[in-house]
């Protein structure tokens, strides 16, 4: 049972399928430093620390298309969960199995050849993934393409910048059709424009039927990927949900640590809700893009589990780098325990870009903690005019006052 | 298996491109190798000590050397080569056998190189040109496989127990002696008296075998005994068999031990 992938395939998981039952390892501390025999001669029990449990009975069942987040502190067992499910390190005890064929990204430009060229390690880095040789052939274009390097493509990889490397990296990664991705914190370098595109290659693997796990601090990238949030701590559990109310919970936990004395709600105790929010043209349809100057209209609905004596819903507008743009709150009724209301923006100030709608609805009488919601949407670049906010009025002229001679 | 034929042949291209970097020979340094321990080893032997009367003796040697170096080599280089490829074997998943056989793979190159030399010289001086030449191609697969078999466990061991490339380090020079390369079995006075030492010589070194095999074809002009044409691909099978056994056992932890 050391492969995941075969087990997978034996239990007869569907492609992108992936099962953890009461997966647990521990590693021994000293193990990282590599025996030699006198100390194998020599071993006595209970000499040095205790091994550390890094998965502790986790049992994780992910469909097919579905997108997990997987955050928690260093050391919490999020890195060992995807080194168990790729198959590189096996259980203690338990059960991984995943269905189909995984690919895992646990570090961009392992497996480098430090002497070939961009193009001579898209080969080597396919094969590794365990590609075919026309596989490869048939995806190297689109990946040289997808990476932008250029001529770089035909230089040794000895002379790319770090920048360079996760650019070919991720480009080779984001081109093996897998049914399972495993990707590890490895966007958390590069810069923004590739990191953006990067997710939107991800977005379309997933749109095509591809399950993700991904391992990341940036909260801002699970909320634009991620559907559901798994938060582990010491190796086991603690909070598997949406990705709103998960990331929530993981800010809460986080928090506590930093000492300012919150306590840790459980999300199930929240009392509003944002199922809906769309994004609406002039003609009422739901767009992801649209134009600078556009009418928009954001409709919400709101829904209520219990009386809430002051209900708010707040909206947020974040831009690329995930800076807040824009922040509005508006107070609201509830009738029957739930509302519908509509923003409606006559015409949209922002540039061209990719920006984040995020919706929270909260009490303003007990501060609790509110719902979530994050929508992405995309603004079309237009000329004349760069930036984030559209400013443009109407030029005039006058006569300038001579300067003297 | 059959899958990663292309993971393998991208390995042994991104090996030999490490190996012959930087140096402007390239793969002539590793030919050099063994002309210049053939001239020493023939100087002190067949010239100072004139310990040896064998016919074209530094070819002799050449032949027997060429077979150690290719062995003793791609066991040294093989045993450091999953600590090397350490980084790679914690963050991928690929079948770790392909790290050991690719080291062994360039051996293979450099030791090919080195017959494509040493072979016309044979002929030419020897005048060896005998339908049993044929047999060398069977002879130095058998070597590789035999070769791929043992450089799996010595890796394998490293990773675990760092001080299997130490022993093997300080075992494979008495093996140099005790491997007729430098002489011929029938040459020591001294088996007459001890035929277990014979025994263990001949058949129990499974180097032995092999350099006669080789020498046979090369030097002698003619095919190698039975027993040792019988001995050389059941010791590769049982070799290889046997090392990807062990290899499979204990590669399960080789990402943790790494």
């Amino acid at each position: 049972m050391r492969d995941p992938e075969r087990a997978g395939a034996e239990a007869g998981l569907a492609p992108g399928e992936i099962l953890l039952d009461h997966a647990s390892r521990a590693f021994d501390v000293r193990g990282d430093q590599g025996r030699t025999l006198k100390d194998v001669v020599l071993r006595r029990e209970g000499q040095g620390p205790e091994p550390v449990q890094a998965l502790d009975e986790v049992s994780l069942h992910v469909a097919p298309g579905e997108t997990v987040g997987m955050v928690g502190r260093n050391g919490a067992g999020k890195t060992s969960t995807l080194r168990v499910l790729s198959g590189i390190v096996p259980l203690d005890s338990g059960r991984a199995l995943c269905g189909g064929r995984v690919i895992s990204l646990l570090e961009l430009g392992a497996g480098f050849g430090r002497d070939f060229t961009g193009r001579e390690n898209i080969e080597l880095n396919g094969a590794l993934h365990g590609l075919l040789k026309h596989e490869v052939a048939e995806r190297a274009d689109a990946i040289v393409a997808f990476s932008e390097l250029g001529d770089f493509i035909d230089s040794p990889v000895k002379t790319y910048s770090s920048g360079m490397m996760v650019r070919l990296g991720f480009s080779i990664a984001a081109h093996l059709d897998a049914d399972t991705l495993l990707i590890d914190e490895v966007l958390a370098v590069g810069d923004v424009g590739f990191r953006r595109k990067c997710l939107r290659r991800i977005s379309e693997r997933i749109a095509s039927g591809a399950t993700l796990v991904f391992v990341s601090h940036d909260t801002a990238a699970i909320e634009r990927v991620c559907e559901r949030v798994v938060v582990l701590d010491g190796g086991r559990v603690t909070f598997d949900g949406p990705t709103a109310e998960g990331l929530l919970f993981y800010h809460r936990v986080m928090g506590t640590e930093q000492g300012d004395g919150e306590s840790v709600r459980p999300p199930a105790t929240r009392t509003l809700a944002v199922p809906e929010v769309s994004l609406l043209d002039a003609d009422g349809h739901a767009r992801g893009v649209f134009r600078t100057g556009d009418p928009v209209r954001l409709a919400f609905h709101v829904v209520a589990s219990e009386p809430v004596a002051e209900p708010r819903l707040g909206l947020e507008v974040r831009d690329e780098e995930g800076r807040v743009i824009f922040r509005t709150e508006t107070g609201l009724e509830l009738e029957r325990g739930e509302a519908r209301l509509a923003l409606d923006i006559a015409r949209l100030g922002l540039l061209g870009g990719d920006y984040d709608l995020v919706v929270t609805a909260r009490d303003a009488a007990r501060d609790q903690p509110g719902a979530d919601r994050v929508m992405s949407f995309s603004v079309a670049s237009e000329p004349g005019a760069e930036g984030v906010v559209d400013l443009r009025g109407t030029w005039s002229a006058r006569t300038a006052a001579r300067v003297a001679s | 298996m059959l899958r990663y034929r292309y993971l393998f042949e991208q390995m042994v291209r991104r090996e030999l491109r490490q190996k012959y970097r930087g140096s402007a020979l390239g793969v002539l340094w590793y030919v050099i190798n063994p002309l210049v321990l053939m001239a020493a080893y023939g100087l002190m032997f067949g010239v100072l000590l004139k310990a040896v009367s064998i016919d074209d003796y530094l070819l002799f040697l050449l032949v027997g050397l060429t077979v150690w170096v290719f062995f003793a080599g791609s066991l040294l280089t093989a045993a450091g080569s999953l600590l090397d490829q350490g980084s790679l074997v914690g963050k991928m998943r690929f079948p770790r056998e392909t790290v050991p056989a690719a080291t062994v793979t360039v051996q293979l190159v450099t030791f090919a190189v080195l017959l494509v030399f040493v072979a016309p010289i044979a002929v030419a001086v020897r005048g060896t040109l005998d339908p049993a030449l044929l047999l060398l191609v069977p002879i130095v697969a058998c070597l590789y496989v035999f070769v791929l078999g043992l450089a799996m466990v010595v890796a394998i061991l490293h990773a675990y127990f760092r001080d299997v490339a130490p022993i093997l380090n300080a075992a494979l020079l008495p093996w140099f002696f005790l491997t007729p390369i430098l002489f011929r079995l029938e040459d020591l006075p001294g088996l007459r008296e001890h035929t277990w030492a014979e025994t263990l010589l001949q058949w129990v070194n499974p180097v032995t075998p092999f350099v006669e095999a080789m020498r046979a074809v090369l030097y002698s002009g003619r095919a190698p005994e039975l027993g040792v044409l019988l001995y050389v691909p059941v010791a590769a099978a049982v070799a290889f068999l046997l090392g990807r056994a062990i290899f499979r056992r204990m590669e399960g932890e080789l990402a943790v031990v790494l």
